[in-house]
């Protein structure tokens, strides 16, 4: 079983398998989120912590779970682990509740859980599932960071809020809106594709 | 017990969603008063900062929110406060933004010719666009600002307007409808509030 060895799945989520840029999954949030890095980075903590308790739940009621209904109780405790993520933020975290609003409920809608769920905790083990979701959270933690990084810095002139550019810079309107996502995220897949298959050719 | 029957299916999902459920009203129960305690001190922050007082780190809020509204009536539209010897009236409004509705609160001075603060509690707008509108940038240009004929916020330009003599503040760009939203609900509020004040004092 070396397929499944820790090592191997980390490398597979955060580049080989990477969930933005070879699955494409979850691109509805990349598109949305990404003008600003810290609620970028709290979303995508919070798609981490679900894809990784969803696995282990899923893992866990994969021999109970009924083939017919499969999918609509894998929706059922995404649903209840990002809830769970709301209300934590909420009591907590109020500041960063109010500036993601709707987007923390929009985590359930983010295929990368429900996809790790089907192509991996239905078969294997709780412990390597919860792996396999933190790591897919990764892979899908630092692309967006990285274009939440570029459109920040030229929509604002600003990185987590902090201004970082001269006031004299003029800011990029089209960074702040969702087509520049579009732009910088082909541009990742682009890029990252172009590295694998010189790294297959090389070998 | 076969799996695929439809009484096992039937009640195992039924099972599932009822312990689910239940652990989510559990944990919304145990987190009700901090979110509570969290939405009185987000209120009472945006009534004094609504009024023109600053908030400080250090600052107990709801004591100085006492003190600032001896008399405050949450019946009322609008609470009377005193700054340096000047009557403030500030009272809270909603209205609808993009998504959904945008609530707050207006600090006028009594001839209705200034806006004293302007503050969001809750809003639902697009993170990072409409969203914001919670920004200080922003809602640092209604202060002091000239309503006498009415305010206008701005479509095109950028970083702010800081002339507070033409009843003019910077909309947010990329979120023409949200900054349109508020246009038409500051306006509202300052006719609503003019005319319940002029209801108290019998003009």
């Amino acid at each position: 079983m070396n397929d499944d060895s820790p090592s191997k799945i980390l490398i597979d989520n955060v580049w080989h398998n990477n969930p933005i840029f070879i699955q494409i999954l979850g691109i509805c949030s990349t598109l949305a989120v990404t003008n600003n890095m810290t609620n970028t980075l709290i979303m995508t903590l919070g798609v981490m912590f679900v894809a990784a308790f969803t696995n282990v739940t899923v893992s866990l009621l994969k021999n109970f779970i009924p083939r017919k209904v499969r999918m609509i109780l894998q929706t059922l405790i995404i649903s209840f682990y990002v809830i769970i993520v709301d209300i934590l933020l909420r009591a907590y975290l109020p500041e960063i509740s109010k500036a993601l609003g709707p987007y923390v409920g929009l985590i359930i809608t983010n295929c990368i859980i429900m996809g790790r769920a089907e192509a991996f905790a239905q078969s294997h083990g709780p412990l390597i599932s919860a792996w396999d979701g933190i790591t897919s959270g990764l892979g899908y933690l630092w692309v967006l960071m990285v274009i939440a990084f570029v459109r920040e810095l030229m929509g604002f002139g600003t990185l987590f809020g902090i201004a970082v550019l001269p006031e004299s810079f003029t800011t990029w309107t089209i960074m702040v809106m969702a087509p520049s996502a579009f732009f910088l995220l082909g541009s990742v897949l682009w890029f990252a594709k172009a590295m694998i298959l010189k790294q297959e050719r090389g070998k | 017990m076969k799996k695929d029957t439809l009484a096992y299916t039937v009640i195992f999902t039924a099972i599932s969603a009822f312990i689910f459920v239940s652990l989510l009203s559990l944990a919304f129960g145990a987190t009700k008063g901090k979110v509570e305690e969290n939405n009185k001190i987000t209120e009472a922050r945006a009534y004094l900062t609504a009024a023109g007082i600053p908030l400080t780190e250090e600052m107990d809020v709801q004591s100085e929110f006492a003190s600032a509204y001896p008399n405050f009536d949450e019946t009322k539209s609008f609470q009377e406060t005193s700054i340096n010897g000047e009557t403030i009236l500030v009272g809270p409004f909603q209205g609808n933004g993009l998504w959904g509705s945008i609530s707050g609160v207006l600090g006028l001075t009594t001839d209705f010719e200034r806006i004293v603060g302007f503050e969001i509690i809750t809003h639902v707008e697009t993170p990072g666009l409409g969203g914001r509108i919670d920004e200080a940038w922003f809602k640092e240009q209604f202060r002091g600002e000239f309503v006498g004929e009415g305010l206008i916020v701005r479509h095109g330009g950028s970083g702010g307007d800081s002339d507070s003599e033409n009843g003019e503040v910077d909309g947010i760009t990329g979120a023409s409808r949200t900054s349109d939203s508020i246009q038409e609900i500051i306006n509202r509020q300052i006719i609503n509030m003019k005319s319940a004040y002029g209801g108290t004092t019998n003009e």
